[in-house]
């Protein structure tokens, strides 16, 4: 078992340099909003890549329900935004490139002897970074789907605005 | 003029912005470009007018666009050059233009909210360095201008 947090655990306060090479802190990208927190191979893997077209795909909706998503992988800054802009994305990437935080979260994919990447995994997170769920995405099938994504933010949504059943 | 939580009040008075409510025109930003320690002699792009009635509403399509325009490649072309930005509220609505403020006059031509409302760049020691949004939200949070606010139950 990864020691990377469990559902009900709180998520590390990760530290990490932006796709501009910004360092940002999770808790600040998560402003008090829910989080999907998705740890991606890298851009060069075809399932990353698709996987990510369909998070984007998701942005619009984010975009007006005051949701959150950021991206980690070891890619460096400068690749990740190139692949940012290639994916038209809005959100934030969080480079590991000196895998800072792979080892301690225990995400690194031992399969992979060439890049050394994280394993791929997505975590939603409450707005004070408590994991409300988790996906073990090595196999394509074990990712959330956008529709996975949706309920979860529906149900932290439900839990944490006071207003949301009016 | 109401100011929520978050807000703070900055004046443009065509040639110069000064905080708090000043002769000339008035508008809402995000605070946290205020409250800080600011950078001297830092660039200033107001996309806005002093006459009253250049205004649009947030949720009109040009101005959405505008937003992720920033998220998407406005805020990282400008790299660490960026000290903040802020849009600039009137009221629960209405949308007077945008502020960005740099350390270096480059790539300003680009800025996307130049197409709502022309711009005049000043020079100014009154903004303080802001992580820039964590997007995609463009929406305002509690009526406080984008990007700054968090909603008052979270």
């Amino acid at each position: 078992m990864s020691p990377a947090p469990q559902p009900g655990e709180v998520f590390p306060d990760l530290d990490l340099p932006d796709h501009t090479g910004r360092e940002r802190r999770l808790s600040e990208l998560a402003g008090g909003d829910p989080v999907v927190l998705l740890f991606s191979r890298g851009w060069w893997c075809p399932k990353e890549q698709r996987h990510l077209r369909e998070v984007v795909r998701l942005q619009d909706e984010f975009e007006v329900a005051y949701t959150r998503i950021v991206v980690v992988s070891t890619d460096e800054p400068e690749v990740q935004a190139a692949f940012r802009a290639g994916l038209g994305a809005r959100f934030v990437f969080l480079s590991d490139a000196q895998r800072r935080w792979l080892p301690r979260l225990e995400l690194l994919e031992e399969t992979d002897t060439l890049h050394h990447p994280y394993r791929p995994t997505a975590f939603t997170l409450m707005p004070d970074l408590t994991v409300s769920r988790r996906w073990d995405g090595y196999w394509y099938w074990g990712r959330p789907t956008m529709e996975d994504l949706r309920q979860e933010m529906r149900a932290i949504s439900r839990a944490v605005r006071p207003a949301f059943e009016r | 003029m109401k100011v929520p939580d978050g807000a703070a009040l900055l004046t443009f008075d065509g040639q110069a912005l000064h905080a708090g409510e000043q002769p000339g025109r008035t508008f809402m930003v995000d605070a946290r470009c205020l409250d800080g320690e600011p950078v001297a002699g830092a660039y200033a792009q107001v996309c806005s007018l002093t006459d009253a009635a250049a205004a649009l509403p947030y949720d009109h399509p040009e101005v959405q666009q505008a937003r992720r325009d920033a998220l998407a490649w406005w805020i990282p072309l400008l790299g660490d050059a960026l000290v903040c930005l802020t849009t600039l509220a009137l009221d629960e609505a209405r949308f007077g233009g945008a502020i960005t403020v740099t350390t270096e006059p480059a790539y300003l031509d680009e800025d996307p909210f130049a197409r709502l409302f022309a711009p005049t760049l000043v020079r100014s020691d009154l903004f303080c360095r802001v992580p820039p949004p964590a997007g995609p939200v463009i929406e305002r949070y509690a009526g406080v201008a984008w990007p700054g606010g968090t909603l008052p139950d979270s």
